[in-house]
Formats: structure tokens, sequence, C-alpha cells
């Protein structure tokens, strides 16, 4: 094993902090889509205005989840956000029962 | 290629209405939607219900669909018979079946030996506009929790669609050795900087995220950056208290288990879970194994058992 041909990346949910832009094109998902989003309390970012947004890496996984349901359920944003709030809170009381 | 029922997938009769159509699809696409079930085959079910939709949803698509006859059975051996959607008159173009209509979604060789193969979708060509920063990538990796706790090298076969010169879309296949660095957890995401499609008109390179996923393993379960094990303790052992090995990824560890202990009832091991900059924790999970009463000893023992515990009612707590 060679260490040197290996990529090295960095893990986005530790290292990373991303634009509305750098989100946006990660997840192939408009700056309005993101915006509507963040009002449904989806996404959390850090920072006043659009410009300053700065989302933790966990939002890049929440919203291809969100745009997976949004697509395929033909959910609008305030459904997608309901819907994320029972997935998480059947994964939370999942890891309670311990499996 | 298998003929596929396109009605049975939806549940409903070939002379269902649109909105029929319609309302069943959406019920079945809640129901076996990836992300919201737990079957295994949820992935599976899910694909054949957006092809099957895909038909079905279009008046056009339908008619030429059931052009073919009723009498053909799912799974059944098919090939298209010549000229099968002659006399048909296709909005918009000559063979409108060979568009995409949007959402990406893998068709079977069945729907394209009818309809022709699909383009566009998720890692469509690339858009040709001058200067451009090319698209992010996304890709699946599966590791073992080993690889988690001592940092991997794993070979990623990755495919993407290429535009050539003539401008003709081609896959292309490529393999990327990347470092999974330690303490990665399942469903975290490895940003691989420029690895993503290529930049037009001298732009950088986009991004390629990685998703990392865990493959079951027999031992250890993760959740999150705990992991447990099932530790399987004989009965003396839980009710005396013992000291017995326990694996762990990174090796045995002695643990004491204390007496009178329970089936399910978990000891923790700090920070021997996943590690990084806040380690997870391991968990054994207590189970107790009796020994089979397959000798006359053995079955002496037992009677032992049951002359040392004469007041010993289990199902108390059933009796009302």
């Amino acid at each position: 094993m060679n260490p040197t041909t290996a990529v090295c990346g960095s893990v986005v949910e530790e290292d990373v902090q991303l634009t509305i832009v750098e989100l946006g094109r990660a997840c192939d998902a408009s700056e309005e889509q993101i915006e509507l989003l963040v009002i449904e309390g989806v996404l959390e970012p850090v920072g006043r205005l659009r410009q300053e947004w700065r989302f933790g890496g966990t939002s890049l996984a929440r919203l291809r989840l969100a745009s997976r349901l949004a697509r395929d359920l033909e959910l609008n944003a305030s459904g997608v956000a309901l819907a994320i709030e029972l997935l998480d809170r059947i994964a939370s009381l999942e890891s309670r029962l311990g499996r | 290629m298998k003929y596929k029922d396109y009605y049975e997938t939806l549940g409903v009769a070939r002379t269902a209405t649109q909105d029929e159509i319609k309302q069943s699809y959406r019920k079945l696409a809640r129901k076996y939607h990836p992300d919201v079930s737990k079957l295994a085959d949820a992935e599976a079910r899910f694909k054949e219900l957006n092809e099957a939709n895909e038909v079905l949803k279009d008046p056009e698509k339908r008619a030429a669909y059931d052009q073919m006859g009723s009498n053909w059975k799912a799974g059944q051996e098919f090939k298209p018979p010549p000229n099968w959607d002659a006399g048909f008159e296709f909005r918009g173009g000559a063979n409108p079946f060979g568009g995409a209509s949007g959402e990406g979604f893998d068709a079977s060789d069945f729907f394209e030996s009818l309809f022709g193969r699909r383009s566009g979708g998720a890692g469509a060509a690339p858009r040709r506009r001058a200067s451009v920063q090319g698209e992010d990538h996304h890709a699946k990796v599966l590791i073992d929790v080993e690889d988690s706790y001592r940092g991997a090298e794993r070979s990623v076969s990755l495919r993407a669609a290429v535009e050539g010169a003539d401008g003709r879309v081609a896959l292309q296949e490529r393999t990327l050795d990347v470092h999974i660095p330690k303490g990665i957890r399942p469903g975290q995401h490895l940003r691989l900087a420029g690895q993503g499609a290529p930049g037009a008109g001298g732009a950088r390179a986009g991004d390629l995220y990685l998703e990392i996923e865990f493959a079951p393993h027999r031992t250890y379960r993760v959740d999150g950056a705990d992991v447990s094990v099932d530790l399987p303790l004989a009965p003396w052992e839980a009710a005396l208290g013992a000291s017995v090995d326990v694996p762990t990824p990174e090796g045995t560890v002695q643990l004491t288990v204390p007496k009178g202990s329970t089936a399910g009832r978990k000891l923790r091991l700090k920070g021997r879970g996943l590690p990084g900059k806040t380690p997870g924790d391991l968990y054994a999970v207590l189970q107790i194994v009796p020994p089979k009463a397959d000798s006359d000893a053995a079955r002496a023992a037992y009677e032992n058992l049951a002359k040392a515990f004469p007041d010993f009612r289990p199902r108390a707590h059933l009796q009302g």
C-alpha cells in the first residue's frame, strides 16, 4: 500500500462549512429552495444575512434527503419539513431502543 | 428480456382512470420511498414504481404500451413486436419517448426497448457554457467497521457521463484510490476537491462527495459513533459475576461482568467505540445462554438447580 497515491478528502460533517452557493452546487439545489428550507427550520445556518450564511456539514445529507423527498413525493417545503422531523424522531426512538 | 406488467406494479386494473393511476402511484411511492421505508427491497420496488408510473401517467405512452396487448404475463420472455408503435402520433417530434422528462430514474431494459434510452437525469452531461465550474458528483463507498478504527484505503469505481469532442455523451469509468480517515462514521461524507466533473472553459473542476456506508458486520453493530457487540454468558457467569474476554475491533478486552447481571443489560466500555475527537463507546449487550440438558449429568444438574430454588417463580408477574 502506497499512501502517496491515495486521494485524501475532508470529512464534510466535521471539517467543512459551506456557503449557500457551495451547498447548492453540491446538492444541485437552487438558492431559493435552500432559503425555503431555512425558513422551515430544516437547515440551520449560522449568520444573519443570506450571503453570510454558513452551513454545517450535516446540512449536505439533510438537503439531499429533502431534495429526494420533494422530487419523488411531490412535497412542498413544509411537507418536507414535517417528513424530516418525523424521520428524525423515528431514528432517535430506534436508537434509544438499542435496536 | 422479461415483460413488465406496469399495471400490476401500480396495483391498478388495465381500465383504471388516469386519476386512479396517480392516486395509486402516490400511495405506493410514500410507502416504498427508500428514505422512508425500512424494507430491504424498498429501493428496487421504488424504481419499478417510477418506471411503471413514467409510462402509465402519460396517456400516449400508456396507449402504446396497451397496444402490445394484455396477454403478456409479468416475467414472461419478451421482444417488442415489429412496428409495435406504428400508427401512433406522438407530441413534439419523431420519438418523444427517447427524451427525458426531468426526474432521473434508471430505466430497465424492457423500458428502453420500448421507449428508447433515456438521457438526462442524475449525473447528466455537462452543460455547455463558457467558463463554468464543473458539477459536483456523488457516490457511495462501502467500508468495514475496522476501517474506521484504523483508517484505510479503498478503490472506488466511478462512472460519469462525459461529453466527447463530437458532442456525444459516453459513460466513462475510472478508479480512484481514496484514503478513508480514521474515525469516519456511517452516513458521513468525504469531500474530494476537484474530483467531480471537469470545468468548462478553464474553470475549476467540481468536487466529488463520497457517502460512507458500513457493510453489515457479523459481530458489531454501529449506531453513530457507538458500537455494540452481543456478549453471551453462561447462567452462572451472569449470576456469580465473571471476568470475560470481549472482542472489539481493536482487539480483545477483559470485561468484569458484575454478579446478578440480567439479559439485555448493557455494559459500557467508554471511548472504545469509533475513534475521533469525541470517541464513541462500545457496549457489550449481555445475553444468557443456558447449556443443553443432553446428558445424565446435565439433567441432574438442572434437577439440583430446581431443588435449590423451591420458591423461584419466574412467571409470578403474569398472574393477577
